[in-house]
């Protein structure tokens, strides 16, 4: 009947409470303060139950016999440990999270990428004040104005306008 | 004013000092390969200097070191002597006009050139101000949205902690079950042990009670009338004595 000890690694709450993004704030709380009850529920169970005093009761009880059989009973009694279903559920969550994560950074890194094309661009270009019509066409091609295909002014469509 | 433009860039361009219009426009090698990719020099903001109004400062300039200061004036002058005297231009009354018309031109722009020119000046600067604006704004958007994104990676490192966190709770709940039933077990065994203790107390407690009544009724059951009869009269004389020592002790 030897106690077990829990491998627990320790979760580091405000790190992790930082790193939680603003709209998963309220699925954070509650697994907080679920963990919280769990942990101040354990703490509060010792380890190993109050032994019990055989002595006592082998000269408390007169029926002979009686005593050894239930401390002979009791010490063969092996508690079954409750088996742990969920482990592989989470582990499978946790694969499948990285997954999800690494996608998702790397897409993260392509929109980086992206943005740091634009900055550049915008870093780069001619001041306005000595740009010419060319250079601003050069630079942002959507005000370039297609004369062939609307010849006639404002060369645009009128919705665009 | 395009053509002092020209001047005053080719100039510029090709790094000398004061040259003549025709000389710079002669030596100025446009639509080179190395030129065309060069950055177009930025627009001055004033305009050149020039002698009554229309005459560019270079042609003083650039006739100086043939005739001297004076030569300018006296080749105007002899232009318009020489007009005249072959009447290449004859006086009439279009010149009349033209000339009404000019001092009109020249009257309206002496007195409303700078505030036109400035409410111009005020209409580009505002086009400038506002692309200016959503150019800073798209850049500081930009860079906020490159924050952004890295902090939401470093975000994403973080979800080791919830798995770590599930796995705990799981271990947590486990040894929580396998505590409760060590204790579910020890305090059946101890009830059950309990009880066995209580029921022979129980046991003892009654046969004790049933000794005592059986004691007392068998006392009761041997007593005779006899008996009960002078038990009585030892009573009443033992009271009788009682009540004489303690009237004489009060009297006394």
């Amino acid at each position: 009947m030897a106690g077990r000890r829990v491998a627990l690694k320790a979760v580091d709450w405000l790190a992790f409470a930082e790193r939680v993004p603003p709209n998963q704030k309220s699925m954070f709380n509650a697994l907080k303060t679920r963990s919280d009850s769990i942990a101040a529920k354990l703490n509060s169970l010792p380890q190993t139950p109050a032994a019990i005093d055989w002595s006592f009761y082998r000269s408390a009880v007169a029926k002979a016999g009686m005593v050894e059989e239930f401390e002979n009973k009791f010490k063969a009694l092996q508690v079954p440990e409750p088996i742990d279903t969920q482990s592989s559920a989470i582990n499978a969550q946790e694969t499948e999270a990285n997954v999800g994560a690494l996608a998702y950074i790397e897409n993260s890194k392509a929109r980086i990428a992206q943005y740091e094309k634009e900055l550049e661009k915008f870093n780069n270009m001619i001041p306005f004040d000595q740009m010419t019509i060319e250079d601003l066409n050069n630079t942002f091609p959507e005000t370039k104005l297609d004369k062939v295909k609307y010849p006639y002014w404002p060369h645009k469509p009128i919705s665009d306008l | 004013m395009l053509s002092r433009l020209v001047i005053v860039s080719g100039n510029a361009l090709k790094g000398s000092g004061l040259l003549g219009a025709g000389l710079v426009q002669a030596s100025r090698s446009l639509h080179t390969s190395s030129q065309s990719l060069a950055p177009v020099p930025p627009l001055p903001k004033e305009g050149g200097k020039v002698r009554h109004g229309i005459f560019p400062e270079e042609i003083f300039q650039f006739l100086y070191p043939k005739t001297g200061v004076t030569g300018p004036y006296m080749l105007g002058t002899g232009l318009i002597v020489y007009l005249l005297s072959k009447e290449l231009y004859v006086i009439n009354q279009e010149t009349i006009y033209a000339a009404s018309i000019l001092s009109i031109i020249i009257y309206g722009v002496k007195k409303y050139g700078s505030s036109v020119a400035a409410f111009a000046d005020k209409l580009n600067e505002e086009k400038m101000a506002k692309a200016q604006a959503v150019k800073d704004a798209s850049v500081t958007g930009l860079i906020q949205a490159i924050e952004n994104e890295k902090k939401e990676q470093w975000r994403v490192e973080g979800r080791s902690m919830l798995f770590d966190a599930k796995r705990n709770n799981v271990a947590m709940l486990l040894e929580i079950n396998y505590r409760e039933r060590l204790h579910m077990v020890t305090n059946e065994v101890k009830r059950r042990l309990d009880y066995q203790v209580a029921l022979q107390d129980l046991h003892r407690r009654m046969e004790q009670e049933h000794m005592v009544n059986w004691v007392e009724k068998s006392v009761i059951g041997s007593l005779t009338p006899q008996q009960e009869k002078e038990s009585i009269a030892k009573c009443i004389s033992d009271l009788k004595t009682l009540a004489k020592t303690t009237q004489a002790k009060v009297v006394a």
